[in-house]
């Protein structure tokens, strides 16, 4: 089609060369004129052809209304739900370690006097014991069963409480969910503006962007990445393979 | 022994806090990242460093070689317990002169275990 166009041109160039040179001034504002007529549809014809396309881009962006409201709505949402998640468990941990440090002294408290009142028992059953003191060990025997009694009822309560602080991996589970969900849609939605703008950008890959290999990325999701440890044993192997 | 423990969640901080003061280190003191962290080491007084890796502000990995790089500071134990689990990350960590490498989640077993290890190495040297 281009080497078509060249020729006409070519020819067209050739017959106002000759037309000026013959000093016939008609035939050369003829040729004149049939050349630019022929640049200017050319020009129409491109200029019609990007129209097109950025009419039919526009088109594709309209299709999905949803990429808008995602970037305006959704994504920061996503953001509030995931510091949600974060707020959450870090409340459901401290809850848990407040229990944990208020249930510890109970049970140290109970095995402390039972294991004096075991001594004065066996005293007792060795016959080393005066009435007197007996007596006070059966007081002793008596307020212990009573606080055996009150500090199991407390650890329950502290060990039921625990067990609804952990309601929190249900709730963050599934903010979790929702926004797995959304990245998925996002990711979607990248793909196909991907394959719009990509239209006249094919083969412009960026293969040159540089790894930071020791970037922190938090927990590993996939443990089967081969450069990812997956214990505590595989990291003391890794550094004494280096000397440690 | 005064051991600052750095990590940017308050959890992980308390966690091993209480773990540490049930091997019997009652004396530790907390910040949240690298950044919070060097003026409290630079005033002195703290004797053993455990620091997370991944935090905002600045690292642990970048904390462990200011430590490293400043005279004053340059032979404290410094102990990584972390959720970092590349094998690159953890050979940068040995570069820069890290004392130990605990991978999160972790017991209490193993953070006795390393912390052992770290004085029976100074104890020997």
């Amino acid at each position: 089609m281009e080497s078509h166009n060249n020729v006409e041109l070519l020819e067209a160039a050739r017959a106002l060369v000759t037309a000026l040179e013959a000093d016939d001034s008609q035939q050369a504002q003829l040729h004149l004129a049939s050349l630019t007529q022929s640049q200017e549809s050319e020009l129409f014809h491109e200029v019609g052809t990007l129209t097109r396309e950025l009419h039919e881009s526009l088109n594709n962006f309209n299709v999905d209304p949803r990429l808008v409201d995602l970037a305006e709505h959704d994504i920061p949402d996503t953001r509030e739900r995931l510091n949600y998640v974060i707020s959450t468990t870090e409340e459901a941990a401290h809850k848990t370690l407040g229990l944990i440090d208020e249930t510890l002294p109970l049970s140290d408290s109970l095995k402390d006097t039972a294991q004096k009142i075991e001594e004065s028992w066996h005293r007792f059953r060795m016959r080393e014991m005066g009435v007197d003191e007996f007596r006070s060990l059966s007081e002793e025997i008596e307020s212990y069963l009573a606080n055996v009694k009150l500090h199991a009822d407390q650890i329950h309560d502290n060990l039921s409480e625990m067990t609804l602080a952990q309601g929190f991996q249900d709730l963050t589970g599934q903010v979790i969910r929702q926004v797995i969900t959304l990245v998925g849609e996002v990711e979607d939605n990248l793909v196909e503006l991907v394959k719009i703008a990509g239209k006249h950008q094919t083969g412009t890959q960026k293969d040159g962007k540089e790894v930071d290999l020791i970037k922190a990325e938090g927990p590993q999701i996939n443990k089967d990445k081969p450069n990812v440890v997956n214990n505590q044993d595989e990291v003391d192997d890794l550094l004494s393979s280096l000397g440690f | 022994m005064k051991i600052l423990i750095v990590d940017d969640f308050s959890t992980m901080r308390r966690i091993i806090k209480n773990l540490l003061r049930d091997l019997g280190f009652n004396n530790t003191t907390e910040a949240d990242d690298g950044l919070t962290a060097l003026p409290i080491l630079k005033a002195g007084g703290i004797d053993f460093l455990v620091t997370d890796w991944n935090m905002p502000g600045m690292q642990g990995i970048d904390l462990l070689k200011t430590v490293r790089a400043d005279e004053a500071l340059s032979s404290m134990p410094v102990l990584m317990v972390t959720a970092e689990t590349k094998r690159e990350q953890i050979i940068e960590a040995a570069q820069a002169g890290v004392n130990g490498y605990i991978v999160k989640p972790f017991t209490a077993a193993t953070l006795k275990d390393k912390i052992d290890k770290i004085f029976e190495r100074i104890d020997a040297s």
